[in-house]
């Protein structure tokens, strides 16, 4: 949102070099014919991409859900925290020389004290108010102001590209084909922490809370459950997962300050597709929109991607503002 | 006639003020393109003042809709247009656009419209570095011309300034009569309550369209003034960025009042120019200062001045009228 960063949605950098390069050759006939080994590999550089790039927007989306769904925040915040948890990441590894998954670790941690801090400051006063979700949207809006503002003036000036030594070396061999150990780890990581999410939102006492307060608060305060507790909670366990998301991102490919406002735009539209406060879908939203974006990005240029996911949003919140797959 | 002229005082002054500064500034060119800059701010809040603070409709779309009335005028003032009938047409066509924008979104509420709104701004801002051919994309659009003026030459230096300063009075004197009249009440009302609004027989929908269309037309004159006022437009000049700080002299000056947006956008609107030297930090400023406005003074600052004077004296309904609807 800052003079850093840009807001024609570019996700381009994203997609890997070899599945852009090989666009310009005939790509639908090769494979109606006899698929070569090339377009096997541009078949599998767009689904390992895609689903890479689903899990974190699951990832980013479920965060953001969370917090929507219970307090009622709508955090346009989201992308500056993403973008602030790659970019500690980047600090820890490449400055002090920490090994990547030591500094994921210690930086997901650091979340905590820092959505404390927050909910202390400014989420807590508004916790009573009607009518509070554009209150906090503004609130939000702000602090991605001053965050912007940080960056440009921190890391700004020391690079405009960031790039992090890979988690794990190597490549596996898939078959004939070569995949990235790096990325293929990122991606376990992702997937391990979506079940988990998963499971602790379905089946443990927290997640039972938290889905009761989602669904009516009062009649949740009356049966026993601490509202404002849940209310902290769901704060810090929703930007601790953006805070896993932009650290596993910037583990698997480089970035700049643009991916903050696309991550943002992206978490709403996945947001309210999937009907806000239903962490499934957000998940399920969030991975076909990773799928569609690393296809639209081969066969077409990432501003299209970018144009459908509005376009998609716009006509959901018409027709149905409640989402997809609301309860 | 006593009740009258006590009535319009604050207007008056007002005016006088405007049509005062730019001459007293005339000498100094930075100092009154920033007198220029704060008038067309003026306009734009109390333009937004309509809709965030009487309708209670947040429109982060506010600059995209100036931003289409500049790309049009311009574009039919380099077809050989006088600026004026540019202006016009151009004014009316972006209010236009932006009623078929937001006609869908008006049916939204609260959280909702702001969000759809905030897409549409996307969407504009995409559309303006998309189109490259009328816009010129990113490089945007510099050595805009000058209006004409009727007798030959060109509206430039201090009669812009007047110009503008003309604008924004009659601006403000219109959002007074909107809202003492009948219309304004109802969209007071639609704002308190907008459920109840619609069980006592105002048509919601149709009072925000016609709300959001005056607001457009606020909008668009602005955007149609300031792009030959600058003389350069890009995308950015019409981001969302811009709808924010408009947004925020309205909430930092009280929204739901004819003078915090005024008081809000002049004092706001110089503070770039002010915080030049120290651009570096410009956006933490803006966004503490948000934050601020948000938790501090959720009234805004004619809004908590007038519930503090309104709670000295016995007058309950004054402070309920001012107090913030959220």
């Amino acid at each position: 949102m800052g003079s850093g960063s840009d807001p024609g949605l570019r996700l381009d950098q994203v997609i890997t070099k070899p599945a852009r390069g090989c666009r310009r050759r005939a790509f639908l006939p090769a494979v109606i014919a006899r698929m070569s080994d090339a377009t096997i590999i541009i078949l599998l550089s767009m689904i390992t991409t895609g689903l890479m790039l689903g899990m974190i927007f699951s990832l980013v989306a479920v965060g953001v859900t969370i917090i929507y769904g219970s307090i009622w925040m709508p955090n346009a915040a989201n992308g500056q925290f993403f973008l602030l948890a790659a970019l500690l990441l980047w600090s820890a590894s490449v400055s002090w020389g920490l090994h990547p998954a030591l500094a994921a670790l210690i930086i997901i941690g650091l979340s905590v004290p820092f959505s404390y801090a927050l909910e202390i400051l400014l989420i807590r006063r508004f916790y009573d108010v009607p009518n509070r979700n554009i209150s906090y949207f503004v609130l939000s809006l702000g602090i991605t102001q001053i965050l912007a503002g940080i960056f440009s003036i921190t890391y700004g000036i020391w690079s405009d590209q960031f790039q992090l030594p890979p988690l794990v070396g190597g490549l596996t061999m898939l078959g004939p084909f070569p995949m990235v150990n790096n990325r293929l780890a990122a991606m376990l990581i992702a997937a391990l922490l979506l079940v988990a999410l998963f499971t602790l939102l379905r089946y443990h006492r927290y997640g039972r809370a938290l889905r009761a307060v989602f669904q009516n608060r009062e009649a949740a305060a009356l049966r026993g459950v601490d509202v404002r507790a849940v209310y902290r909670m769901s704060f810090m366990l929703g930007n601790a997962v953006v805070f896993a998301g932009g650290v596993l991102f910037a583990c698997a490919y480089s970035f700049d300050f643009s991916i903050a406002w696309t991550m943002a735009i992206t978490a709403f539209a996945i947001m309210i597709i999937g009907g806000p406060g239903s962490v499934l879908g957000a998940l399920v939203i969030g991975m076909v929109f990773g799928l569609t974006q690393a296809a639209v990005s081969i066969f077409a240029s990432p501003t299209i991607a970018a144009f459908s996911y509005l376009g998609a949003m716009l006509v959901i919140l018409l027709f149905r503002p409640s989402g997809l797959f609301a309860r | 006639m006593n009740v009258l002229t006590s009535r319009w005082l604050p207007h008056t002054i007002f005016a006088l003020a405007a049509f005062a500064t730019p001459l007293v500034f005339s000498g100094n060119r930075y100092f009154a393109f920033i007198v220029g800059i704060t008038l067309l701010s003026v306009l734009w809040a109390t333009g937004m003042n309509l809709l965030y603070g009487y309708t209670g409709l947040m429109p982060l779309m506010f600059a995209g809709i100036a931003g289409i009335s500049a790309y049009v005028t311009i574009g039919l003032s380099a077809a050989g247009w006088s600026f004026w009938l540019a202006m016009l047409v151009g004014s009316i066509a972006a209010s236009l656009v932006g009623i078929v924008l937001g006609l869908p979104s008006l049916r939204l509420r609260g959280f909702y419209f702001t969000l759809c709104s905030l897409v549409i701004q996307s969407v504009i801002t995409l559309a303006f570095v998309y189109f490259v051919n009328l816009t010129n994309g990113d490089v945007g659009i510099s050595h805009i011309p000058l209006p004409e003026l009727p007798g030959g030459g060109q509206l430039t230096g201090t009669s812009y300034e007047l110009v503008l300063a003309a604008l924004t009075v009659i601006g403000v004197v219109v959002l007074t009569l909107l809202v003492e009249s009948g219309f304004g009440h109802r969209l007071i009302a639609i704002r308190e309550d907008d459920g109840l609004a619609e069980t006592l027989g105002i048509n919601v929908t149709r009072q925000r369209l016609a709300a959001f269309f005056i607001a457009s037309l606020f909008a668009s004159i602005g955007g149609a003034l300031y792009a030959p006022y600058v003389g350069f437009v890009s995308p950015r000049s019409f981001d969302v960025l811009v709808s924010l700080n408009i947004w925020l002299m309205v909430a930092f000056g009280g929204r739901g009042t004819i003078w915090g947006p005024v008081v809000g956008a002049v004092i706001l609107a110089p503070l770039p120019f002010l915080l030049q030297d120290y651009y570096m930090i410009k956006d933490v400023v803006y966004g503490l200062l948000i934050i601020g406005v948000i938790v501090l003074l959720p009234a805004g600052i004619v809004g908590g001045w007038k519930r503090k004077a309104a709670a000295g004296e016995p007058a309950p309904d004054v402070a309920q009228k001012t107090a913030p609807a959220r």
